[in-house]
């Protein structure tokens, strides 16, 4: 799934370790989603979009 | 979902620390067993081995974060299910295979062929036990 993880990392200034401390992953899970090769659990997907204060759909969408 | 992003601050670094744990522990004991065997003490070897493993175990089980994350059972799923279907190739062209070759007095089987056989007979057989558990439970 394309997201915009990154970018709402990068307006925030948090690394992707921050994140997936925050998010209770590994840094290397936040790293394959970004890089749209993992697509998250849904209590993932909750847990990022409650951490950057919007919703799923805001973050992610289907790949066409 | 505030519980899990709150308590998750640390996380990352202890997984990581018990991990290393986890692992040293059974690293430990195949060392243990390989320099046991050296000294002829197969015996306390294989003690230190098991002890190693059900540390590793423990760890596992008792550490207070989850060891793995969501990704990494993805990928074990996916492995495992690779896993299988390259052994399953194995054993439906392999075995027939290997007896054909043995019938017809081409090769003369060696006895791990059989064990082998068996052993992955046997794997199945769990494999189809745990998908219909599974799939009684979902």
């Amino acid at each position: 799934m394309r997201n915009d993880i990154a970018d709402r990392r990068a307006e925030t200034g948090e690394s992707q370790a921050d994140l997936a401390a925050a998010v209770g992953v590994t840094r290397q899970t936040i790293n394959a989603i970004e890089r749209e090769r993992y697509d998250p659990s849904l209590e993932l997907a909750f847990a990022l979009a409650a951490h950057f204060d919007c919703r799923i759909e805001d973050i992610f969408e289907p790949a066409e | 979902m505030s519980e899990h992003t709150a308590s998750a601050t640390t996380r990352p670094s202890t997984r990581k620390r018990y991990k290393r744990i986890a692992y040293g522990l059974l690293g430990a004991g195949i060392a243990a067993l390989f320099v046991a065997i050296a000294l002829d003490r197969f015996v306390l070897g294989v003690a230190l081995y098991w002890a190693g493993g059900l540390g590793m175990g423990l760890v596992q089980r008792f550490s207070p974060v989850e060891l793995y994350d969501e990704r990494d059972s993805t990928i074990d799923r996916k492995a495992s299910q690779v896993t299988l279907n390259v052994f399953a190739y194995v054993f439906v062209l392999g075995l027939p295979g290997g007896l054909v070759l043995a019938e017809t007095g081409a090769v003369t089987l060696p006895g791990w062929f059989h064990g082998a056989t068996w052993t992955l007979f046997a794997i199945y057989v769990v494999y189809g036990v745990a998908v219909g558990y599974h799939k009684y439970r979902s």
